[in-house]
Protein backbone atom coordinates (compact mmCIF):
# COMPACT_ATOMS: atom_id res chain seq x y z
CA UNK A 1 0.00 0.00 0.00
CA UNK A 2 2.72 2.40 1.04
CA UNK A 3 4.99 1.49 -1.88
CA UNK A 4 2.03 1.85 -4.23
CA UNK A 5 1.45 5.37 -2.93
CA UNK A 6 5.15 6.14 -3.23
CA UNK A 7 5.24 4.89 -6.81
CA UNK A 8 2.15 6.91 -7.68
CA UNK A 9 3.76 10.00 -6.20
CA UNK A 10 6.91 9.38 -8.23
CA UNK A 11 4.84 9.32 -11.42
CA UNK A 12 2.91 12.45 -10.42
CA UNK A 13 6.06 14.39 -9.69
CA UNK A 14 7.66 13.30 -12.93
CA UNK A 15 4.51 14.17 -14.84
CA UNK A 16 4.43 17.58 -13.21
CA UNK A 17 8.07 18.18 -14.03
CA UNK A 18 7.48 17.28 -17.67
CA UNK A 19 4.42 19.51 -17.80
CA UNK A 20 6.42 22.41 -16.46
CA UNK A 21 9.14 21.70 -19.00
CA UNK A 22 6.58 21.91 -21.77
CA UNK A 23 5.27 25.22 -20.51
CA UNK A 24 8.69 26.62 -19.88
CA UNK A 25 10.21 25.87 -23.26
CA UNK A 26 9.99 29.59 -23.68
CA UNK A 27 11.04 31.21 -20.43
CA UNK A 28 10.07 34.70 -21.53
CA UNK A 29 6.49 33.67 -22.33
CA UNK A 30 6.32 31.85 -19.03
CA UNK A 31 7.41 34.84 -16.96
CA UNK A 32 5.18 37.20 -18.92
CA UNK A 33 2.24 34.90 -18.27
CA UNK A 34 2.82 34.77 -14.55
CA UNK A 35 3.38 38.52 -14.25
CA UNK A 36 0.40 39.29 -16.41
CA UNK A 37 -1.81 37.20 -14.12
CA UNK A 38 -0.64 39.14 -11.09
CA UNK A 39 -1.22 42.48 -12.85
CA UNK A 40 -4.56 41.36 -14.14
CA UNK A 41 -5.69 40.45 -10.64
CA UNK A 42 -4.29 43.62 -9.15
CA UNK A 43 -6.08 45.86 -11.61
CA UNK A 44 -9.49 44.71 -10.37
CA UNK A 45 -8.38 45.47 -6.85
CA UNK A 46 -8.19 49.11 -7.83
CA UNK A 47 -11.95 49.14 -8.37
CA UNK A 48 -12.46 47.99 -4.82
CA UNK A 49 -10.14 50.61 -3.43
CA UNK A 50 -12.22 53.27 -5.16
CA UNK A 51 -15.44 51.68 -3.92
CA UNK A 52 -14.23 51.70 -0.34
CA UNK A 53 -13.27 55.38 -0.65
CA UNK A 54 -16.97 55.97 -1.17
CA UNK A 55 -18.43 53.59 1.41
CA UNK A 56 -17.52 52.15 4.76
CA UNK A 57 -18.51 48.58 4.01
CA UNK A 58 -19.86 46.57 1.10
CA UNK A 59 -22.23 43.71 1.84
CA UNK A 60 -20.99 43.65 5.44
CA UNK A 61 -17.33 43.41 4.41
CA UNK A 62 -14.56 45.78 5.32
CA UNK A 63 -11.74 46.37 2.90
CA UNK A 64 -9.51 44.02 4.84
CA UNK A 65 -12.05 41.24 4.54
CA UNK A 66 -12.33 41.85 0.83
CA UNK A 67 -8.60 41.34 0.62
CA UNK A 68 -8.93 38.03 2.47
CA UNK A 69 -11.72 37.06 0.08
CA UNK A 70 -9.54 37.83 -2.90
CA UNK A 71 -6.47 36.24 -1.42
CA UNK A 72 -8.23 33.00 -0.63
CA UNK A 73 -10.00 32.81 -3.99
CA UNK A 74 -6.81 33.47 -5.93
CA UNK A 75 -4.76 31.03 -3.85
CA UNK A 76 -7.34 28.21 -4.06
CA UNK A 77 -8.02 28.79 -7.73
CA UNK A 78 -4.28 29.00 -8.37
CA UNK A 79 -3.36 25.86 -6.49
CA UNK A 80 -6.14 23.80 -8.08
CA UNK A 81 -4.95 24.92 -11.52
CA UNK A 82 -1.32 24.19 -10.73
CA UNK A 83 -1.93 20.69 -9.38
CA UNK A 84 -5.13 19.52 -11.04
CA UNK A 85 -5.57 21.67 -14.14
CA UNK A 86 -6.97 18.72 -16.06
CA UNK A 87 -10.06 18.60 -13.84
CA UNK A 88 -11.16 21.81 -15.49
CA UNK A 89 -11.06 20.39 -19.00
CA UNK A 90 -12.16 16.88 -18.14
CA UNK A 91 -15.31 17.07 -20.27
CA UNK A 92 -13.24 17.48 -23.35
CA UNK A 93 -11.09 14.43 -22.56
CA UNK A 94 -14.15 12.29 -21.98
CA UNK A 95 -16.07 13.41 -25.03
CA UNK A 96 -13.11 13.03 -27.34
CA UNK A 97 -12.18 9.65 -25.89
CA UNK A 98 -8.78 10.67 -24.60
CA UNK A 99 -8.75 8.63 -21.42
CA UNK A 100 -7.44 5.51 -23.20
CA UNK A 101 -3.78 6.05 -22.44
CA UNK A 102 -4.47 6.51 -18.71
CA UNK A 103 -6.60 3.38 -18.63
CA UNK A 104 -3.80 1.15 -19.90
CA UNK A 105 -1.39 2.37 -17.22
CA UNK A 106 -1.09 0.46 -13.95
CA UNK A 107 -1.80 3.57 -11.94
CA UNK A 108 -4.85 5.21 -10.45
CA UNK A 109 -6.77 6.61 -13.44
CA UNK A 110 -8.21 9.60 -11.67
CA UNK A 111 -4.93 10.73 -10.12
CA UNK A 112 -3.08 10.30 -13.42
CA UNK A 113 -5.72 12.24 -15.32
CA UNK A 114 -6.03 15.11 -12.84
CA UNK A 115 -2.30 15.66 -12.62
CA UNK A 116 -1.67 15.29 -16.33
CA UNK A 117 -1.46 18.99 -17.03
CA UNK A 118 -0.41 22.16 -15.27
CA UNK A 119 -1.60 25.69 -15.81
CA UNK A 120 1.56 27.69 -15.42
CA UNK A 121 -0.04 31.12 -15.21
CA UNK A 122 -1.89 29.87 -12.11
CA UNK A 123 1.40 30.22 -10.26
CA UNK A 124 0.80 33.95 -10.65
CA UNK A 125 -2.67 33.63 -9.11
CA UNK A 126 -1.37 31.58 -6.23
CA UNK A 127 1.49 33.93 -5.38
CA UNK A 128 -0.79 36.93 -5.68
CA UNK A 129 -3.28 35.34 -3.25
CA UNK A 130 -0.61 34.56 -0.68
CA UNK A 131 0.85 38.06 -1.01
CA UNK A 132 -2.54 39.71 -0.51
CA UNK A 133 -3.24 37.76 2.65
CA UNK A 134 0.23 38.43 4.03
CA UNK A 135 -0.29 42.13 3.36
CA UNK A 136 -3.31 42.03 5.69
CA UNK A 137 -1.15 40.76 8.56
CA UNK A 138 -3.43 37.86 9.52
CA UNK A 139 -1.18 36.71 12.39
CA UNK A 140 0.23 33.22 12.74
CA UNK A 141 -3.12 31.57 13.55
CA UNK A 142 -4.86 33.43 10.76
CA UNK A 143 -2.15 32.47 8.31
CA UNK A 144 -2.45 28.79 9.17
CA UNK A 145 -6.20 28.99 8.80
CA UNK A 146 -5.63 30.62 5.43
CA UNK A 147 -3.35 27.77 4.36
CA UNK A 148 -5.84 25.16 5.53
CA UNK A 149 -8.68 26.89 3.71
CA UNK A 150 -6.56 27.14 0.60
CA UNK A 151 -6.36 23.37 0.71
CA UNK A 152 -10.10 22.91 1.28
CA UNK A 153 -10.83 25.56 -1.36
CA UNK A 154 -8.58 23.72 -3.82
CA UNK A 155 -10.42 20.50 -2.99
CA UNK A 156 -13.81 22.16 -3.45
CA UNK A 157 -12.98 23.86 -6.76
CA UNK A 158 -11.34 20.70 -8.13
CA UNK A 159 -14.13 18.40 -6.94
CA UNK A 160 -16.74 20.75 -8.36
CA UNK A 161 -15.03 20.72 -11.76
CA UNK A 162 -14.55 16.96 -11.56
CA UNK A 163 -18.20 16.42 -10.74
CA UNK A 164 -19.46 18.57 -13.61
CA UNK A 165 -16.87 17.13 -15.98
CA UNK A 166 -17.82 13.57 -15.07
CA UNK A 167 -21.40 14.24 -16.12
CA UNK A 168 -19.98 14.11 -19.67
CA UNK A 169 -20.03 10.35 -19.33
CA UNK A 170 -23.82 10.68 -19.47
CA UNK A 171 -24.47 13.90 -21.36
CA UNK A 172 -22.60 15.39 -24.24
CA UNK A 173 -22.17 19.12 -24.36
CA UNK A 174 -21.31 19.18 -20.68
CA UNK A 175 -18.01 20.75 -21.66
CA UNK A 176 -19.61 24.15 -22.14
CA UNK A 177 -21.52 23.96 -18.87
CA UNK A 178 -18.42 22.82 -17.00
CA UNK A 179 -16.42 25.81 -18.16
CA UNK A 180 -19.23 28.29 -17.46
CA UNK A 181 -20.07 27.00 -14.01
CA UNK A 182 -16.49 26.95 -12.81
CA UNK A 183 -15.72 30.41 -14.13
CA UNK A 184 -19.01 31.61 -12.64
CA UNK A 185 -18.08 30.18 -9.28
CA UNK A 186 -14.77 31.95 -9.31
CA UNK A 187 -16.20 35.33 -10.21
CA UNK A 188 -18.96 35.05 -7.59
CA UNK A 189 -16.29 34.19 -5.07
CA UNK A 190 -14.75 37.61 -5.44
CA UNK A 191 -17.88 39.41 -4.19
CA UNK A 192 -19.04 39.63 -0.56
CA UNK A 193 -21.78 37.14 0.25
CA UNK A 194 -23.83 39.91 1.92
CA UNK A 195 -24.96 41.23 -1.43
CA UNK A 196 -26.69 37.95 -2.30
CA UNK A 197 -30.00 37.02 -0.72
CA UNK A 198 -32.61 34.27 -0.72
CA UNK A 199 -32.42 31.62 -3.38
CA UNK A 200 -29.27 32.94 -5.03
CA UNK A 201 -27.53 32.88 -1.67
CA UNK A 202 -28.58 29.28 -1.15
CA UNK A 203 -27.39 28.35 -4.65
CA UNK A 204 -24.04 30.00 -4.10
CA UNK A 205 -23.49 28.20 -0.85
CA UNK A 206 -24.43 24.71 -1.93
CA UNK A 207 -24.74 24.32 -5.68
CA UNK A 208 -21.98 26.56 -6.95
CA UNK A 209 -19.86 25.98 -3.88
CA UNK A 210 -18.52 29.47 -3.40
CA UNK A 211 -19.88 29.87 0.12
CA UNK A 212 -18.03 26.87 1.40
CA UNK A 213 -14.88 27.55 -0.57
CA UNK A 214 -14.34 31.19 0.43
CA UNK A 215 -17.15 32.99 2.28
CA UNK A 216 -17.32 30.78 5.37
CA UNK A 217 -13.52 30.53 5.53
CA UNK A 218 -13.17 34.32 5.45
CA UNK A 219 -15.65 34.61 8.32
CA UNK A 220 -13.67 32.03 10.24
CA UNK A 221 -10.35 33.77 9.60
CA UNK A 222 -11.75 37.12 10.71
CA UNK A 223 -13.38 35.73 13.86
CA UNK A 224 -13.14 32.04 14.61
CA UNK A 225 -16.39 30.11 14.54
CA UNK A 226 -16.20 26.35 15.21
CA UNK A 227 -19.51 25.52 13.49
CA UNK A 228 -18.48 27.17 10.23
CA UNK A 229 -14.99 25.70 10.49
CA UNK A 230 -16.26 22.14 10.61
CA UNK A 231 -18.96 22.83 8.05
CA UNK A 232 -16.23 23.78 5.56
CA UNK A 233 -14.13 20.70 6.30
CA UNK A 234 -17.17 18.44 6.12
CA UNK A 235 -18.38 19.98 2.89
CA UNK A 236 -14.94 19.71 1.24
CA UNK A 237 -14.74 16.00 2.13
CA UNK A 238 -18.32 15.23 1.12
CA UNK A 239 -18.02 17.01 -2.23
CA UNK A 240 -14.71 15.28 -3.00
CA UNK A 241 -16.07 11.84 -2.18
CA UNK A 242 -19.17 12.46 -4.28
CA UNK A 243 -17.15 13.72 -7.24
CA UNK A 244 -14.80 10.72 -7.15
CA UNK A 245 -17.73 8.31 -6.91
CA UNK A 246 -19.50 9.92 -9.85
CA UNK A 247 -16.31 9.81 -11.91
CA UNK A 248 -15.83 6.08 -11.32
CA UNK A 249 -19.48 5.40 -11.94
CA UNK A 250 -19.25 7.23 -15.23
CA UNK A 251 -16.02 5.53 -16.23
CA UNK A 252 -17.99 2.32 -16.75
CA UNK A 253 -19.87 4.15 -19.48
CA UNK A 254 -16.72 5.50 -21.07
CA UNK A 255 -17.00 4.96 -24.81
CA UNK A 256 -13.45 5.78 -25.83
CA UNK A 257 -13.25 7.36 -29.25
CA UNK A 258 -12.85 6.28 -32.79
CA UNK A 259 -11.62 8.03 -35.84
CA UNK A 260 -14.71 6.99 -37.75
CA UNK A 261 -16.63 9.35 -35.53
CA UNK A 262 -14.67 12.34 -36.73
CA UNK A 263 -15.51 11.57 -40.32
CA UNK A 264 -19.25 11.20 -39.78
CA UNK B 1 -1.49 -22.17 -21.16
CA UNK B 2 -3.90 -19.70 -22.66
CA UNK B 3 -2.96 -16.04 -22.76
CA UNK B 4 -6.36 -14.76 -23.80
CA UNK B 5 -9.82 -16.30 -23.42
CA UNK B 6 -12.89 -14.53 -24.69
CA UNK B 7 -16.41 -15.88 -24.41
CA UNK B 8 -19.46 -14.39 -26.00
CA UNK B 9 -18.09 -10.88 -25.76
CA UNK B 10 -20.43 -8.03 -26.74
CA UNK B 11 -20.40 -4.26 -26.83
CA UNK B 12 -23.12 -1.94 -28.04
CA UNK B 13 -22.64 1.78 -28.54
CA UNK B 14 -25.56 4.13 -28.34
CA UNK B 15 -25.25 7.14 -30.56
CA UNK B 16 -27.67 10.04 -30.78
CA UNK B 17 -29.36 10.53 -34.08
CA UNK B 18 -30.20 13.91 -35.40
CA UNK B 19 -31.93 14.86 -38.60
CA UNK B 20 -30.60 17.72 -40.65
CA UNK B 21 -31.32 21.36 -39.97
CA UNK B 22 -33.04 23.38 -37.27
CA UNK B 23 -36.07 21.15 -37.31
CA UNK B 24 -33.92 18.11 -36.69
CA UNK B 25 -32.21 19.83 -33.78
CA UNK B 26 -35.47 20.68 -32.09
CA UNK B 27 -36.83 17.22 -32.72
CA UNK B 28 -33.68 15.75 -31.25
CA UNK B 29 -34.18 17.75 -28.06
CA UNK B 30 -37.86 16.86 -27.67
CA UNK B 31 -37.65 13.23 -28.75
CA UNK B 32 -34.04 12.14 -28.52
CA UNK B 33 -33.48 9.27 -30.90
CA UNK B 34 -30.69 6.89 -30.14
CA UNK B 35 -29.34 4.32 -32.45
CA UNK B 36 -27.62 1.19 -31.29
CA UNK B 37 -24.45 0.04 -32.92
CA UNK B 38 -23.52 -3.52 -32.11
CA UNK B 39 -19.79 -3.06 -32.45
CA UNK B 40 -18.94 -6.49 -31.04
CA UNK B 41 -21.59 -9.15 -31.07
CA UNK B 42 -20.97 -12.44 -29.31
CA UNK B 43 -17.30 -13.04 -30.04
CA UNK B 44 -15.51 -16.10 -28.62
CA UNK B 45 -11.93 -17.24 -29.15
CA UNK B 46 -8.77 -18.02 -27.27
CA UNK B 47 -5.10 -17.36 -27.89
CA UNK B 48 -2.24 -19.51 -26.67
CA UNK B 49 0.72 -18.09 -24.84
CA UNK B 50 3.45 -17.12 -27.30
CA UNK B 51 1.08 -17.20 -30.27
CA UNK B 52 0.97 -14.47 -32.91
CA UNK B 53 -2.59 -13.81 -33.97
CA UNK B 54 -3.88 -11.59 -36.77
CA UNK B 55 -7.28 -10.15 -35.90
CA UNK B 56 -8.55 -8.63 -39.09
CA UNK B 57 -11.64 -7.41 -40.87
CA UNK B 58 -13.00 -4.46 -42.84
CA UNK B 59 -13.21 -0.97 -41.32
CA UNK B 60 -15.81 -0.78 -38.57
CA UNK B 61 -15.80 -4.55 -38.03
CA UNK B 62 -15.17 -4.18 -34.30
CA UNK B 63 -11.44 -4.89 -34.05
CA UNK B 64 -10.45 -1.84 -32.05
CA UNK B 65 -13.47 -2.20 -29.79
CA UNK B 66 -12.43 -5.77 -29.03
CA UNK B 67 -8.87 -4.72 -28.21
CA UNK B 68 -10.20 -1.97 -25.94
CA UNK B 69 -12.22 -4.49 -24.00
CA UNK B 70 -9.25 -6.85 -23.71
CA UNK B 71 -7.03 -4.09 -22.35
CA UNK B 72 -9.49 -2.65 -19.81
CA UNK B 73 -10.33 0.57 -21.66
CA UNK B 74 -13.97 -0.30 -22.34
CA UNK B 75 -16.48 -2.18 -20.20
CA UNK B 76 -18.12 -4.99 -22.14
CA UNK B 77 -21.92 -5.22 -22.13
CA UNK B 78 -21.82 -8.97 -21.96
CA UNK B 79 -19.55 -11.98 -22.05
CA UNK B 80 -16.35 -12.92 -20.31
CA UNK B 81 -12.74 -11.85 -20.86
CA UNK B 82 -9.59 -13.20 -19.31
CA UNK B 83 -6.13 -12.02 -20.24
CA UNK B 84 -3.32 -13.91 -18.48
CA UNK B 85 -5.98 -15.19 -16.13
CA UNK B 86 -7.02 -11.66 -15.16
CA UNK B 87 -10.39 -10.03 -15.74
CA UNK B 88 -9.55 -6.59 -17.22
CA UNK B 89 -12.60 -5.01 -15.61
CA UNK B 90 -11.96 -6.24 -12.09
CA UNK B 91 -8.18 -5.99 -11.95
CA UNK B 92 -7.32 -3.35 -14.52
CA UNK B 93 -4.11 -2.17 -12.84
CA UNK B 94 -2.80 -5.65 -12.18
CA UNK B 95 -3.32 -6.52 -15.83
CA UNK B 96 -1.73 -3.28 -17.01
CA UNK B 97 1.60 -4.33 -15.49
CA UNK B 98 1.66 -7.36 -17.73
CA UNK B 99 0.42 -6.17 -21.11
CA UNK B 100 1.59 -3.63 -23.65
CA UNK B 101 -0.50 -1.65 -26.13
CA UNK B 102 0.35 0.16 -29.34
CA UNK B 103 -2.34 2.12 -31.16
CA UNK B 104 -1.03 3.12 -34.57
CA UNK B 105 -3.47 6.00 -34.82
CA UNK B 106 -2.94 7.38 -31.34
CA UNK B 107 0.03 8.88 -29.64
CA UNK B 108 1.07 7.77 -26.21
CA UNK B 109 4.34 9.70 -26.10
CA UNK B 110 4.87 13.28 -24.94
CA UNK B 111 5.88 15.10 -28.07
CA UNK B 112 7.96 17.84 -26.44
CA UNK B 113 10.19 15.29 -24.73
CA UNK B 114 12.95 13.12 -26.12
CA UNK B 115 12.33 9.39 -26.48
CA UNK B 116 14.79 8.87 -23.64
CA UNK B 117 12.77 11.05 -21.21
CA UNK B 118 9.59 9.38 -22.38
CA UNK B 119 10.99 5.93 -21.67
CA UNK B 120 12.03 7.04 -18.20
CA UNK B 121 8.49 8.21 -17.59
CA UNK B 122 7.12 4.84 -18.68
CA UNK B 123 9.68 3.16 -16.46
CA UNK B 124 8.24 5.10 -13.51
CA UNK B 125 4.71 4.20 -14.52
CA UNK B 126 5.59 0.52 -14.35
CA UNK B 127 7.47 0.91 -11.05
CA UNK B 128 10.86 0.01 -12.50
CA UNK B 129 13.85 1.26 -10.56
CA UNK B 130 16.19 3.78 -12.16
CA UNK B 131 18.68 1.05 -12.89
CA UNK B 132 16.18 -1.36 -14.37
CA UNK B 133 14.83 1.44 -16.56
CA UNK B 134 18.29 2.44 -17.78
CA UNK B 135 19.19 -1.15 -18.59
CA UNK B 136 15.98 -1.75 -20.43
CA UNK B 137 16.30 1.48 -22.41
CA UNK B 138 19.87 0.59 -23.38
CA UNK B 139 18.83 -2.89 -24.44
CA UNK B 140 15.78 -1.83 -26.45
CA UNK B 141 17.36 1.18 -28.11
CA UNK B 142 20.19 -1.07 -29.21
CA UNK B 143 17.81 -3.63 -30.61
CA UNK B 144 15.42 -1.12 -32.21
CA UNK B 145 18.29 1.08 -33.39
CA UNK B 146 17.08 4.24 -31.70
CA UNK B 147 20.46 5.53 -30.61
CA UNK B 148 20.72 8.04 -33.45
CA UNK B 149 17.65 9.98 -32.32
CA UNK B 150 17.05 8.99 -28.71
CA UNK B 151 17.82 12.57 -27.60
CA UNK B 152 15.72 14.34 -30.24
CA UNK B 153 12.28 15.62 -29.16
CA UNK B 154 9.58 13.27 -30.41
CA UNK B 155 7.83 15.97 -32.41
CA UNK B 156 10.90 16.26 -34.62
CA UNK B 157 10.97 12.56 -35.48
CA UNK B 158 9.68 10.93 -38.63
CA UNK B 159 6.57 8.76 -38.41
CA UNK B 160 8.65 5.61 -38.68
CA UNK B 161 11.01 6.66 -35.90
CA UNK B 162 8.05 7.64 -33.80
CA UNK B 163 6.23 4.34 -34.13
CA UNK B 164 9.42 2.52 -33.21
CA UNK B 165 9.58 4.63 -30.07
CA UNK B 166 5.91 3.92 -29.35
CA UNK B 167 6.61 0.20 -29.55
CA UNK B 168 9.67 0.47 -27.33
CA UNK B 169 7.67 2.49 -24.76
CA UNK B 170 5.10 -0.29 -24.65
CA UNK B 171 7.82 -2.90 -24.13
CA UNK B 172 9.69 -1.23 -21.27
CA UNK B 173 8.08 -3.49 -18.67
CA UNK B 174 8.50 -6.76 -20.60
CA UNK B 175 4.80 -7.38 -21.20
CA UNK B 176 3.63 -10.96 -21.65
CA UNK B 177 1.00 -9.93 -24.19
CA UNK B 178 1.37 -7.15 -26.74
CA UNK B 179 -1.71 -5.63 -28.40
CA UNK B 180 -1.00 -3.82 -31.65
CA UNK B 181 -3.82 -1.95 -33.37
CA UNK B 182 -2.74 -1.14 -36.93
CA UNK B 183 0.89 -0.54 -35.96
CA UNK B 184 2.15 -0.21 -39.52
CA UNK B 185 -0.43 2.29 -40.74
CA UNK B 186 1.14 5.02 -42.84
CA UNK B 187 4.66 3.60 -42.80
CA UNK B 188 6.87 3.13 -45.83
CA UNK B 189 7.72 -0.45 -46.89
CA UNK B 190 11.21 -0.43 -45.36
CA UNK B 191 10.02 0.76 -41.96
CA UNK B 192 7.12 -1.67 -42.11
CA UNK B 193 9.51 -4.51 -42.67
CA UNK B 194 11.66 -3.22 -39.82
CA UNK B 195 8.71 -3.07 -37.40
CA UNK B 196 7.62 -6.57 -38.36
CA UNK B 197 11.09 -7.90 -37.76
CA UNK B 198 11.09 -6.34 -34.30
CA UNK B 199 7.71 -7.75 -33.38
CA UNK B 200 8.85 -11.17 -34.52
CA UNK B 201 11.99 -10.84 -32.47
CA UNK B 202 10.00 -9.92 -29.35
CA UNK B 203 7.91 -12.98 -29.83
CA UNK B 204 10.92 -15.23 -30.35
CA UNK B 205 13.14 -13.92 -27.62
CA UNK B 206 10.73 -12.94 -24.88
CA UNK B 207 7.95 -15.31 -25.84
CA UNK B 208 5.53 -12.39 -26.03
CA UNK B 209 2.02 -13.20 -27.18
CA UNK B 210 1.12 -10.92 -30.10
CA UNK B 211 -2.42 -9.76 -30.83
CA UNK B 212 -2.32 -7.78 -34.04
CA UNK B 213 -4.86 -5.96 -36.15
CA UNK B 214 -3.83 -4.69 -39.53
CA UNK B 215 -5.05 -4.04 -43.03
CA UNK B 216 -1.64 -4.87 -44.35
CA UNK B 217 -1.49 -8.36 -45.78
CA UNK B 218 2.29 -8.30 -45.42
CA UNK B 219 1.96 -7.94 -41.66
CA UNK B 220 -0.29 -10.94 -41.50
CA UNK B 221 1.71 -13.16 -43.81
CA UNK B 222 5.08 -12.35 -42.33
CA UNK B 223 4.03 -12.55 -38.70
CA UNK B 224 1.02 -14.67 -38.02
CA UNK B 225 0.25 -18.32 -38.31
CA UNK B 226 -3.34 -17.88 -37.27
CA UNK B 227 -5.94 -15.49 -38.52
CA UNK B 228 -9.35 -14.46 -37.17
CA UNK B 229 -11.59 -12.51 -39.50
CA UNK B 230 -14.39 -10.43 -38.02
CA UNK B 231 -17.19 -8.62 -39.74
CA UNK B 232 -20.08 -6.69 -38.24
CA UNK B 233 -18.91 -7.62 -34.77
CA UNK B 234 -18.88 -11.36 -35.42
CA UNK B 235 -16.19 -13.87 -36.20
CA UNK B 236 -16.54 -15.23 -39.70
CA UNK B 237 -13.35 -17.26 -39.81
CA UNK B 238 -10.81 -18.58 -37.33
CA UNK B 239 -8.13 -20.70 -38.95
CA UNK B 240 -4.47 -20.91 -39.82
CA UNK B 241 -3.27 -18.74 -42.68
CA UNK B 242 -1.84 -21.87 -44.25
CA UNK B 243 -5.15 -23.70 -44.29
CA UNK B 244 -7.06 -20.66 -45.45
CA UNK B 245 -4.74 -20.43 -48.43
CA UNK B 246 -4.75 -24.09 -49.34
CA UNK B 247 -8.50 -24.20 -48.92
CA UNK B 248 -8.86 -21.35 -51.37
CA UNK B 249 -6.30 -22.88 -53.66
CA UNK B 250 -8.31 -26.08 -53.75
CA UNK B 251 -11.51 -24.21 -54.36
CA UNK B 252 -9.91 -22.29 -57.19
CA UNK B 253 -8.52 -25.46 -58.63
CA UNK B 254 -11.91 -27.09 -58.41
CA UNK B 255 -13.48 -24.10 -60.14
CA UNK B 256 -10.92 -24.18 -62.90
CA UNK B 257 -11.32 -27.91 -63.18
CA UNK B 258 -15.09 -27.60 -63.44
CA UNK B 259 -14.77 -24.92 -66.07
CA UNK B 260 -12.18 -26.88 -68.02
CA UNK B 261 -14.44 -29.93 -67.89
CA UNK B 262 -17.23 -27.88 -69.40
CA UNK B 263 -15.04 -26.62 -72.18
CA UNK B 264 -13.48 -30.02 -72.69
CA UNK B 265 -9.90 -29.08 -71.86
CA UNK B 266 -9.43 -31.34 -68.85
CA UNK B 267 -5.64 -31.54 -69.13
CA UNK B 268 -5.23 -27.84 -68.23
CA UNK B 269 -6.97 -27.84 -64.87
CA UNK B 270 -3.80 -27.95 -62.76
CA UNK B 271 -2.87 -24.53 -64.04
CA UNK B 272 -5.05 -22.84 -61.45
CA UNK B 273 -3.52 -19.38 -60.79
CA UNK B 274 -1.64 -18.87 -57.53
CA UNK B 275 -4.01 -16.86 -55.42
CA UNK B 276 -2.63 -14.30 -52.95
CA UNK B 277 -3.87 -13.71 -49.42
CA UNK B 278 -4.88 -10.21 -50.47
CA UNK B 279 -7.22 -11.60 -53.10
CA UNK B 280 -8.61 -14.14 -50.66
CA UNK B 281 -9.43 -11.41 -48.15
CA UNK B 282 -11.06 -9.23 -50.78
CA UNK B 283 -13.14 -12.22 -51.78
CA UNK B 284 -14.20 -12.93 -48.19
CA UNK B 285 -15.00 -9.28 -47.38
CA UNK B 286 -17.01 -8.98 -50.59
CA UNK B 287 -19.04 -12.11 -49.97
CA UNK B 288 -19.77 -10.89 -46.44
CA UNK B 289 -21.05 -7.63 -47.85
CA UNK B 290 -23.44 -9.48 -50.11
CA UNK B 291 -24.58 -11.97 -47.51
N1 LIG C 1 -16.92 5.44 -29.19
C1 LIG C 1 -17.80 5.01 -30.10
N2 LIG C 1 -19.03 5.55 -30.16
C2 LIG C 1 -19.92 5.13 -31.06
N3 LIG C 1 -19.68 4.17 -31.98
C3 LIG C 1 -18.46 3.59 -31.99
C4 LIG C 1 -17.47 3.99 -31.04
N4 LIG C 1 -16.35 3.24 -31.28
C5 LIG C 1 -16.65 2.43 -32.31
N5 LIG C 1 -17.92 2.63 -32.75
C6 LIG C 1 -18.59 1.91 -33.85
O1 LIG C 1 -18.46 0.54 -33.61
C7 LIG C 1 -18.12 -0.14 -34.82
C8 LIG C 1 -16.80 -0.86 -34.66
O2 LIG C 1 -15.75 0.08 -34.57
P1 LIG C 1 -14.22 -0.31 -34.40
O3 LIG C 1 -14.10 -1.32 -33.32
O4 LIG C 1 -13.45 0.93 -34.25
O5 LIG C 1 -13.90 -1.00 -35.80
P2 LIG C 1 -12.51 -1.39 -36.47
O6 LIG C 1 -11.42 -1.13 -35.50
O7 LIG C 1 -12.67 -2.84 -36.80
O8 LIG C 1 -12.38 -0.57 -37.70
C9 LIG C 1 -18.14 0.90 -35.91
O9 LIG C 1 -19.42 0.87 -36.52
C10 LIG C 1 -17.93 2.19 -35.17
O10 LIG C 1 -18.54 3.25 -35.85
MG1 LIG D 1 -9.79 0.18 -35.64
Amino acid sequence: MLTAAKNQLRVCLLSMKYNMMREMVNKVTFLTNVCFMVLNNASILVQWIILFRLREDVGGYTFREILFLWGLTAASFGLSHILFARAFSLSDLIIRGKLDSYLVQPKNVLVSVLTSSTDISAIGDFLYGVALVCACRPGVGGFFLFLLFTVTGTAIFTAFALLLGSLSFWFVRMDILQGQMVMGAVSFATYPDGIFEGISRFLLYFIVPVGMAVWYPVHVIVSFHAGMFFAVLGYACALSVTAVAVFYRGLKRYASGNLMEARM
Amino acid sequence: MQAITVENLSKTFRVKRKEKGMRGSIKAILHPQTEEIRAVNGVSFSVDEGEMLAFIGPNGAGKSTTIKMLTGILYPDGGRVEVLGIDPMKKRKQLAYRIGTVFGQKEQLWTHLTPYDNFRFFGAIYDLSERETEERIAELSERFELNAFIDTPVRNLSLGQRIRCEIVASLIHKPKVLFLDEPTIGLDPVVKENVRELIKQMNREEHTTIFLTSHDVGDIEKLCRRIIIVNDGQIVLDDSVERLKSHYQDKMAADVYARSQESGMAEKYEEAPNISLEEILVDIYRSEEDG
